[in-house]
C-alpha cells in the first residue's frame, strides 16, 4: 500500500516538491529504531499514511470517520465558515464553548474551515480530492454534483479516489431526496414498531442507532474500497444509506415476516420465544436474567428459592414456560422485587446463568470491565480543558490505541492543511482567507 | 474467456474480497452477521459446525422454513458449512490444518476455550503468521467480565443501553432487535478489513478484541462523562428539540422531526394550528422544550384525528421531515425498501424458496451476486477437506468414520 500511496504523491511531486517531502517526512521517520518500527509494523496503525476528505455532519458519517481516525488515518474534517457542524452547538451539556455531542464522535481529526458554495472553497475541496485517498459526505444526493464535487467529477481527476455517500434512504430511488434523520429512519424502517413495552407505545433506541449502524457499515465499505484498490488501482463510489442499515439490521425480524408472513410486535425487554429472558424489576432497580434453557430455569428457581416451580408441569420446559408465560412471569416478578439488585446478582453469581444489572449511564462508566477495556478516553481540549469520551470499542493485538488527538475547534488546521497537503504558498493562503473561502481559528 | 478474463483484469465486477478465505467459528448472531458481510463482499466463508445440532439458531423457531429456521436463514447465505467435532482430536486437527490456509478466522468462544482445544490465537499464528484472527466476545478477551458468556440482552443492559430506551415515564425495554450482536458484528467486519490492510504492509497477521460491551457503550456515555449529567429515557421524543417525536394518529403513529422554528411554523400551518406560532411560550425551539408538555398536549390532539397516510400527504412538501412508523408489513411494501434490493431471494436446498434483508451497501464497481443460499449443515464438509485441504478421499473417509467430520446427505 505505501508504494501506491508514493505513486500518487509522486505524480504531485512534480508540482509541489516542499508539501511531499513533508508528507514523506512525516510518514517515513528518520531515527534508528522508529524506522525498524515502521519497517516491522510494530506499533503502526493500519489507516497510517492514508488521508481522509471529510464532508461529514452531524452523526453517522463522523462516527464513520472517527474510526478511520482511531485507525490512523489522516482525517481532514471540512466544515463552512460560521456554525461548522451543527453538533458544536447542540447542548446543553457544554464543555467549555463545545458540546459534548460534538466531542463524542470528533476525536483525531483535523478541522478545516471551507466555504463550498465560494467557487475558490470548490476548488480547495477539488485539489484536495486529488491528493486524498477517501472521500466521505452526507449532502442530499446531486447537491455536491451542483458544485463540482461529485463522484463522477471528483474521480476523473483521481481516478483512485474512494467516495462513500451516506444518505438517508440511497442515492437513487423515490425516498432519494428526502433528507436523513435517524428517528424518521428508525421509524419507517420498522425498529421503532418492534421497539417499547409489550403493551405499550413504540419507542426510539435511547441512542441513534440507526445512524451509528449506518457509520458502521460506511467505515467497513471504505476499507473493503481500499482492498479492491490494491487490485484494480481504482476507486469506487458507496452508497450507504440510513434505510438500508436499519433494514438489514432487522435480520430473522425481516425474515420472520418475508418467509412466513409473521408480523412483528414489541416485547419490552422480554423475548417472544425464551421464558424467562428480560428484565425484572428489584427493589432498587432492575435486573436482566437470561434462562436460555431448561437447566437453566432450574438454576433460576434455585437462586430465587421458588424450587416448586420445577416441579410445576406447566413450566417443564421452554414452550411450556413460553404458553403460560403471563402466569410465571408475575411469579418470578414479585420475587425479584423483594430484593436489590446487587444482592440477586450476587446470589447469581457461579450459579451458571446470565445476568446483569440495567445499569445508569454512571453504572457503566464505574463498572470495572469497562474500565478495564479502555472505554473512556481522556484528553486534553484547547479550549474546553479536560475531556472525556467513550474510547474505541476494538483492540488490536498489533498495537496500542494512540494518544488521541481532542476533537478539533473549528477551523483550527485550515492553514496548516493548506501548506502541507496542497503545498499552496503563504500568499495563495493569505488570498484565501482574505476571500473568505476559508476561515482559520486563531487557535491553531 | 477472453471477456471474463478482461473484467477480471480491469476489476469490473470484482468484489473486493474474492480470493479472502474466512474460517468461521462464530455461532448465533454477531459473528454469523460479520461473516455474512464478508461473504457479500465477495469471501470465500468456511462455517464451522458441531456435528448433531451445529449453530443453536438452526433451531431457533417457528417461524421455520421447511427444517430451517427464519432466525438461521436470516444470517447465514453465502457460506459453506462443515461439519467438525472440535473436542475430538482429529476434527481440531481439521481445523489447524485450515487455518493454516485461510486468511481470517473468526470465533466467539469464551475467551481460553478454543486455546485448550490448540486453537488459540498464539498456537495458530504460528503455524500461519499472516493469519488474522478476530475474536468475538460479551465483555473483551481479558478483565473482571471476561469469563461471562456474551448475552445481547446482558449486554444491552449492563451497557447502558435499556436505561435509555422506553418510554418517558415507564420501565426501560430492550430494542427490538439484537442491535448490540449487530454492532458489535459491524464493528468485527470493519476491523478484519483494518486487519487485512495492516497485513498487506507487514505481512503480519493480529488478534482483534471484539465485544458487546465495548461495542455498545455509546449511549449517553458522553454527557456523563463531562457534566456528571444522567440520561433517561425519552420513549420516541428528544430530550433537546420540540416537536421531534412520534404521535398517534388515527390509525397508527407519525414521526415529525421539527428541529428548527422554521419547521415549527410548517407544522403548525399542516396541522392548521397558527395561532401556536402567535403563542409567545412557542417562539424558539428552547421555549418549546420548557413548555413542551402543553404544546405537545396540543399537538397530540390534532394528529389523533386523522390517519398517518392523510398526514404524510399533507407534509409532502412542506419540507418537515416526516415519516411513519411502519410495521414489518410495511417496511417490505415500501418502495425505497425495494428499490434498495434489500428482499433478496434465493433458492435453499431444502427449504424452497426463501427471502432476506439484503446487503446494506452498495458499490459502483460491482453489483450484489446472486446470493448462495444458507447451508445445510455439514453440506460442504467433504468438499472443503477435497479442495481446500487436498485431502486424498481415503483420508476423507477415515475422517468421516471417526466421527471426527460429518457431511450432510445433501452437497
Amino acid at each position: 500500500m505505501s508504494s501506491s500511496f508514493r505513486a500518487v504523491k509522486r505524480r504531485f511531486s512534480v508540482l509541489c516538491p516542499v508539501g511531499f517531502t513533508s508528507q514523506l517526512r512525516r510518514n517515513h521517520p528518520v531515527g534508528g529504531r522508529r524506522l525498524s518500527g515502521a519497517q516491522t509494523g510494530e506499533q503502526l496503525r493500519p489507516l497510517e499514511g492514508l488521508t481522509v476528505l471529510d464532508l461529514t455532519r452531524v452523526l453517522a458519517g463522523p462516527f464513520a470517520t472517527m474510526i478511520l481516525g482511531d485507525l490512523g488515518a489522516e482525517v481532514i474534517k471540512v466544515e463552512r465558515p460560521g456554525a461548522g457542524d451543527d453538533t458544536r452547538a447542540w447542548g446543553p451539556p457544554f464543555v467549555g464553548a463545545e458540546s459534548a455531542y460534538f466531542l463524542s464522535v470528533n476525536r483525531n481529526k483535523k478541522s478545516i474551515c471551507v466555504d463550498l458554495k465560494h467557487p475558490r472553497g470548490a476548488g480547495v475541496i477539488q485539489e484536495l480530492a486529488g491528493v486524498c485517498d477517501v472521500l466521505v459526505e452526507n449532502y442530499l444526493p446531486g447537491k455536491l454534483h451542483q458544485m463540482g464535487l461529485g463522484y463522477d467529477q471528483l474521480s476523473r481527476v483521481n481516478p483512485r479516489l474512494i467516495y462513500c455517500s451516506i444518505s438517508g434512504y440511497g442515492q437513487t430511488g423515490p425516498q432519494s431526496q428526502s433528507p436523513g434523520y435517524d428517528s424518521i429512519a428508525s421509524a419507517v424502517s420498522g425498529m421503532m414498531h418492534i421497539t417499547g413495552p409489550e403493551d405499550g407505545e413504540p419507542v426510539r433506541p435511547g441512542v441513534a442507532m440507526t445512524d451509528l449502524a449506518t457509520g458502521l457499515y460506511a467505515h467497513g465499505a471504505i476499507m473493503a474500497a481500499l482492498l479492491q484498490q490494491h487490485r484494480t488501482g481504482r476507486g469506487v463510489h458507496i452508497d450507504c444509506n440510513l434505510l438500508s442499515s436499519q433494514v438489514s439490521c432487522l435480520s430473522h425480524i425481516a425474515a420472520n415476516y418475508l418467509n412466513s408472513g409473521k408480523e412483528a410486535r414489541r416485547w419490552g425487554t422480554a423475548h417472544e420465544s425464551i421464558v424467562p429472558y428480560q428484565g425484572f424489576r428489584t427493589k432498587d432497580g432492575h435486573i436482566v436474567v437470561a434462562a436460555g434453557n431448561d437447566k437453566q430455569f432450574v438454576k433460576v428457581c434455585r437462586v430465587l428459592q421458588l424450587m416448586e416451580l420445577t416441579d410445576d408441569p406447566k413450566y417443564k420446559t421452554n414452550t411450556l414456560r413460553v404458553q403460560h408465560r403471563k402466569q410465571l412471569l408475575h411469579t418470578l416478578s414479585q420475587r425479584f422485587l423483594q430484593e436489590q439488585t446487587a444482592d440477586w446478582l450476587r446470589r447469581f453469581e457461579g450459579s451458571g446463568v446470565p445476568v446483569g444489572p440495567i445499569n445508569s449511564i454512571q453504572e457503566v462508566f464505574s463498572d470495572p470491565q469497562v474500565k478495564h477495556n479502555g472505554l473512556i478516553q481522556k484528553m486534553n481540549h484547547p479550549t474546553a480543558g479536560s475531556i472525556a469520551v467513550p474510547g474505541p470499542a476494538v483492540r488490536f493485538s498489533s498495537f496500542r490505541p494512540a494518544e488521541p488527538t481532542p476533537p478539533p475547534v473549528i477551523g483550527q488546521h485550515t492553514v496548516q492543511v493548506l501548506r502541507h497537503t496542497l503545498s499552496y504558498s503563504d500568499d495563495v493562503i493569505q488570498s484565501l482567507l482574505e476571500s473568505k473561502a476559508v476561515a482559520q481559528n486563531e487557535v491553531s
